[in-house]
């Protein structure tokens, strides 16, 4: 693996969590990317933001070597081994679990390094930099032991069998020699506002045994024989990684400002849970059947939208709280110069009226599927859907976020069409006040809308606004949430975009402009998207051709970023993303169906 | 100044307790749900939940009022604004512990900052200040606990 310029590439990196938080660590075991406490919390590793002051955990040989890793089977344990010309050694990272038993570290992260074969000499080096690298970071030794503070946060070094280190310029950094069968920890404990737990070496171990021991049993849980299992498996994998275990809600992507391009400005903060998502997480896992995070993140989802009910803002914060503020921090350099670096979201504030669709479709899924709607939640349902009939002629933002001009787009109306529909079925079920008559008649007036102002004859589709003859891959979602099912129109429309914006396995959101200068690489969601759409329709030559190339597109480790660049296969934007490992497992499960379907009527 | 004026006071001033923090729910000012929170240890059933824990949080109150009564006895003086007063230290004991730091510890449905990915808790904990349940959560529980204070110690102090 090549550096440029201090930078991995954004594909050399795996992810290991515990629910709370997760850190990315590169193929050569470094360590680039921590929050602490939680996931949205300022990092203490920054590398992949600014490879001088962003701060790293490093740990490789002091010898050349190369390196090949792995996650343990259906876990989010990885290994990694790294082969030199004295011998091999392998390194397990994991972020533990809580000891319940025992007093455990807030948070934790075990870096295990075991020989397998000669003598390895390996150099290590841990380089806090608390609060996106500008606090003051200080580095004391206290009694035998490393730690590092800043205001109310905290990291001590555990070194078992790995040397004593010293410090030097605002690092501590050591070297080992480990000869065949033996092995060294390192480890990390984190405390925020509360005294340090010390970690021990037995302590260490028996927690990463209890982790290692963890996500097998958790993963055995999806149902799911199609093909690609191991995608799949990996998939909700990472998800249950993203999902931010104290609350139940899923964030984005664990990352801020990764860019979707190289030097460009398109750099944003995932670290918050889009409320469009939620209907493709909890189909999902319905779909997988893990009904208990269906089950907390539907709560989540009720809970947190509270205060703004029946407006709903596009995202919330994991801890449930609207408040989102975007601002810059021109300290860090950005990733490989693309700058600038933000925390927060000022996307926020916009109107994007898609997401009602997929809030009522979560809804609609979870009451049919896992639980009844209490009197209170049915209300609040009925109030949504109101809104919805009183809104959908509002311009908007969109699915794509535009920070441009509010336009009628031609998704967003059909999203609220999907509102209405999902809430009239709610009704006439006696799950919500019935007000069905109302909505269907919008619903009614939604639909004519749509097939009247943005279809366009020339192009055979539905275009992206009524003002812009354009083609939107974001229409693909029509095909999913059943949007005139198999209909001319839809097959007409997913045509389109498979000729117009797609490029191979690749799948452009759009061609036109959306108010931010630069480029952006291919939409890895669209393209599973255009998987899910040929699944719908019935296309599924094309559906498992096209599955078959994406799967391959992941990283060693079966990972995906935000985008990809076709020219060269680089990942760009933030990473992992939810929305595309959402994506993969919608695709497949709905292979899964539309193959049992043809079964049933062949 | 007599018990079962500070019971009284308690039965009244926890009605308007819960009642103010329902509206200020509906008034979309705050997520805090007292009886939802309480409710749940004993039931993930919203309605049944919220029963629960409305009679929970009632006794609740009477309890706090033989507390407040305790204060009273001991200090010689009952009146509106030393109720009101105790209320201050109330609404910081509710925000500051009972409910942030305690509840989160023993509620089987309720996340913590220590749940991991081997959970799946229903509920989001309160936060610091309750701030994540809405940033004028505290605003609210602080003038319902003061308005709870109030009607305590005047009851206290001038029934019976």
């Amino acid at each position: 693996m090549e550096r440029v310029d201090g930078y991995a590439p954004i594909r050399e990196y795996a992810l290991v969590g515990d629910g709370r938080t997760g850190a990315l660590i590169a193929r050569d075991g470094s360590i680039d990317w921590l929050c602490l406490p939680n996931v949205d919390s300022p990092s203490v590793f920054a590398r992949i933001l600014d490879a001088d002051r962003g701060g790293s955990f490093r740990l490789e040989p002091a010898v050349p070597f190369e390196s090949e890793r792995r996650y343990q089977p259906n876990s989010n344990v990885l290994e990694t081994t790294f082969t030199t010309a004295e011998g091999r050694v392998r390194v397990t990272d994991a972020m533990t679990l809580t000891d319940i038993k025992r007093i455990s570290p807030m948070r934790e992260l075990v870096r295990k390094v075991e020989a397998l074969s000669g003598t390895v000499p390996l150099n290590w080096s841990l380089e806090p930099r608390f609060g996106y690298g500008r606090a003051d970071t200080r580095i004391e030794r206290r009694h035998g032991r490393w730690f590092a503070h800043a205001g109310a946060d905290a990291l001590v070094l555990g070194l078992c069998d790995a040397g004593a280190g010293e410090a030097h310029g605002g690092a501590i950094s050591g070297r080992v020699e480990l000869a065949q069968g033996s092995s060294a920890i390192l480890s990390l404990a984190a405390a925020h506002e509360e005294p340090v737990v010390i970690p021990g070496r037995e302590d260490s171990e028996r927690r990463l045994e209890r982790t290692v021991s963890f996500w097998p049993r958790w993963a055995d849980q999806a149902d799911y024989d199609g093909s690609w299992r191991e995608a799949v498996v990996r998939s909700i994998l990472a998800l249950k990684l993203l999902t931010f275990a104290p609350s139940g809600a899923i964030v984005a992507a664990p990352t801020t400002s990764l860019p979707e391009w190289i030097g460009g400005a398109r750099n944003w903060d995932y670290r918050f849970t889009w409320l469009r998502d939620a209907s493709w997480t909890l189909d999902a896992m319905l779909r997988l059947g893990f009904r208990d995070e269906a089950h907390a993140f539907f709560w989540w989802l009720m809970h947190a939208t509270r205060l703004t009910q029946p407006r709903l803002q596009i995202l919330y914060r994991i801890d449930g709280s609207d408040h989102t503020p975007e601002r810059e921090l021109p300290e860090l350099h950005g990733y490989r110069g693309s700058a600038p670096v933000r925390i927060g979201n000022g996307a926020s504030t916009q109107v994007q009226l898609d997401l009602y669709g997929a809030v009522l479709q979560a809804i609609w899924l979870y009451a049919r599927k896992v639980d009844h709607l209490d009197g209170d939640t049915g209300k609040e349902v009925a109030r949504i859907a109101d809104y919805v009939a009183n809104h959908w002629r509002d311009p908007d933002n969109g699915i794509w976020e535009v920070r441009d001009e509010r336009m009628h787009y031609t998704q967003s109306k059909a999203l609220c069409w999907v509102a209405l529909d999902r809430a009239c079925a709610l009704a006439d079920e006696g799950r919500i006040p019935n007000r069905s008559e109302r909505w269907r008649t919008e619903a009614d007036e939604l639909k004519h809308f749509i097939d009247t102002e943005t279809w366009d004859e020339e192009l055979y589709s539905y275009v992206r606004a009524p003002d812009l003859r354009e083609l939107d891959a974001s229409l693909l979602t029509l095909a999913l949430l059943g949007y005139d099912p198999r209909g001319k129109r839809i097959q007409g429309t997913v045509a389109a975009v498979e000729r117009e914006l797609r490029e191979g396995p690749y799948v452009y959101r759009y061609l036109g402009e959306d108010g931010l200068a630069g480029d952006e690489g291919a939409f890895l969601t669209c393209s599973f998207w255009l998987v899910d759409a040929y699944a719908h329709l019935g296309r599924l030559d094309d559906a498992n051709a096209l599955m078959d190339e994406l799967v391959g597109l992941a990283n060693d480790v079966g990972l995906y970023s935000e985008e990809i660049d076709p020219r060269t296969g680089d990942f760009l934007g933030n990473f992992p993303q939810a929305l595309t490992h959402l994506a993969l497992v919608n695709a497949a499960m709905s292979i899964v169906d539309a193959e049992a379907a043809h079964r049933t009527t062949a | 100044m007599t018990l079962w004026g500070a019971l009284a006071g308690g039965a009244v001033g926890t009605i308007l307790l819960t009642s103010g923090l329902r509206l200020s729910q509906e008034l979309g000012l705050t997520r805090m749900d007292i009886p939802l929170l309480l409710g749940t240890v004993v039931t993930d059933r919203r309605g049944p939940a919220s029963v629960i824990g409305y009679v929970v949080h009632f006794l609740n109150g009477l309890v706090f009022a033989l507390a407040y009564y305790a204060v009273f006895r001991a200090v010689g003086h009952a009146g509106w604004l030393f109720g009101a007063a105790l209320g201050v230290v109330h609404a910081c004991l509710a925000g500051g512990v009972l409910l942030t730091v305690l509840l989160p510890a023993v509620h089987p449905r309720m996340g913590s900052p220590w749940s991991d990915a081997e959970e799946t808790p229903l509920l989001e904990a309160p936060g610091f200040l309750l701030m994540n349940y809405g940033r004028r959560t505290l605003v609210w529980t602080l003038v319902g606990h003061v308005v709870y204070g109030a009607i305590v110690g005047g009851f206290a102090a001038h029934l019976g």
